[in-house]
């Protein structure tokens, strides 16, 4: 178990030293919300600030979204945990952020807790990684120990069904969805402007909240997504219906991974998979 | 559904299988008409989108063609293409559609023949398959429905 009241202490202190100094102009990092349950992104900028930083085991959201936010060429600290720090880096390999203008603030975090239902962050559902990938700052002790199960291992029962009931799985579930668009709202990676279904030359999709139009939202969101989801579960945990978003996004990391050799977001000197190839990749994965 | 008529939308490269499908034609290869054939820049010009969109317009299945890896026109165009294609066909199978609703197939320039071919036995495939229902979407489905 991480010791929350620590990493909220070292946090106040190192945004308050970065402000101070001038390293950086906004320090990324989680404020009070309506009540302890409920803390949400916060943006310090000036050094007094930093005392309203807060950090306790209900700070889920990836504060990885709010880089891309920021024009470009600000200098800025963002607090990331293991999930979030894999956005850093996929931001980072396209470009979106450079690594000078930004200090990692790393949080090694276990234990997490969901904010709607005051219950521990399902192990199952996200990257299962509790250290960060990459940091400038390591705030508190690294956890030891390997994930207990592998991040992929919930999607099997979907593997199990035919396509026939997958479909109707899918069906079911994206018939819900009220276009809110929280998803993308929370998503690390989602930082076009527009988004696609915004578009109306060409239009892609219906802008209602019709099956039809939900259909083509989601598929192209979770094909956008392929070897870029760094399977932090925002996008799960955002949803006000509970759409379970992110089992697709599991196995298109899934899929990603077996075919191209590479899981999104480890290696900064990596290009994503997606812009990326090998002569010897194989025509078998077409058939 | 012995009357069923499947829609086919082929995407083609210009440099290779748009080329072939010309070939077909000149030499007087017969295949079916069911394959409309759109002419792409390259087989990397197509958005992943494109596909999903042409499956809830009423498409019953998708054929796309390009050149063979290492023979593209503008050098690597296919090799990027043949990734995102690749995670496409992921995205369709998990979805729930049939995978044999579409199909990626290398075919150069000389290759009218194997152009008529594919396009026999991609008809034949999807005949069997039966008319897409799944994508399509509902006012594209009211549409036929009244046309008939």
């Amino acid at each position: 178990m991480t010791d929350m009241k620590e990493i909220e202490k070292r946090l106040r202190e190192e945004a308050k030293k970065l402000l101070e100094s001038g390293r950086v102009s906004v320090v990324l990092a989680y404020g009070k919300g309506c009540d302890e349950r409920h803390p949400m992104p916060f943006a310090a900028m000036k050094p007094e600030e930093a005392d309203e930083i807060v950090f306790n085991e209900y700070c889920t959201p990836n504060l990885a979204r709010y880089l891309t936010k920021y024009p470009a060429g600000t200098k800025m600290a963002v607090a990331v945990k293991g999930c979030d720090s894999r956005a850093v880096v996929v931001l980072l390999q396209e470009g979106k952020v450079n690594r000078e203008d930004i200090v990692i603030l790393g949080i090694p975090a276990a234990g997490m807790k969901e904010q709607k239902t005051g219950k521990d962050v399902d192990a199952s559902l996200t990257c299962g990684l509790a250290n960060p990938v990459l940091y400038d700052v390591l705030l508190g002790q690294e956890i030891k120990g390997a994930a207990a199960e592998s991040p992929y291992g919930i999607i099997s029962k979907l593997d199990a069904m035919s396509g026939d009931e997958r479909w109707e799985f899918w069906k079911k579930e994206l018939a819900r969805c009220i276009r809110c668009y929280a998803c993308r709202k929370a998503c690390p990676m989602c930082y076009c402007d527009p988004c696609f279904i915004d578009q109306t030359k060409p239009q892609w999709g219906d802008k209602t909240p019709t099956f039809d139009g939900n259909l083509m939202y989601h598929l192209t969101r979770f094909y956008h997504l392929a070897g870029r989801c760094v399977d932090c579960g925002e996008c799960t945990r955002a949803c006000p219906v509970d759409i379970p978003l992110n089992l697709f996004h599991k196995y298109m990391a899934r899929e990603c991974e077996e075919m191209f050799g590479q899981k999104a977001g480890m290696d900064p000197s990596q290009k994503p998979a997606m812009v990326d190839f090998k002569v010897e990749d194989s025509d078998t994965w077409l058939e | 559904m012995t009357d069923f008529e499947p829609r086919i939308l082929g995407i083609a490269c210009n440099w290779c299988t748009y080329t072939g499908a010309d070939l077909a034609g000149t030499t007087r290869l017969k295949y079916p008409q069911n394959v409309r054939v759109v002419r792409v820049m390259c087989s990397s010009r197509i958005n992943p989108s494109f596909i999903i969109r042409a499956f809830q317009l009423g498409a019953d299945g998708v054929l796309v063609g390009g050149c063979h890896p290492g023979d593209c026109h503008y050098g690597t165009g296919n090799l990027y293409a043949r990734r995102r294609l690749a995670a496409t066909k992921k995205l369709l199978e998990f979805a729930g559609m049939e995978p044999e609703r579409f199909r990626v197939e290398w075919i150069s320039a000389s290759e009218g023949k194997k152009f008529a071919e594919v396009v026999e036995e991609f008809t034949g495939q999807i005949k069997a398959l039966g008319p897409q229902t799944k994508f399509r979407m509902e006012r594209i489905k009211t549409a036929e429905a009244a046309a008939k």
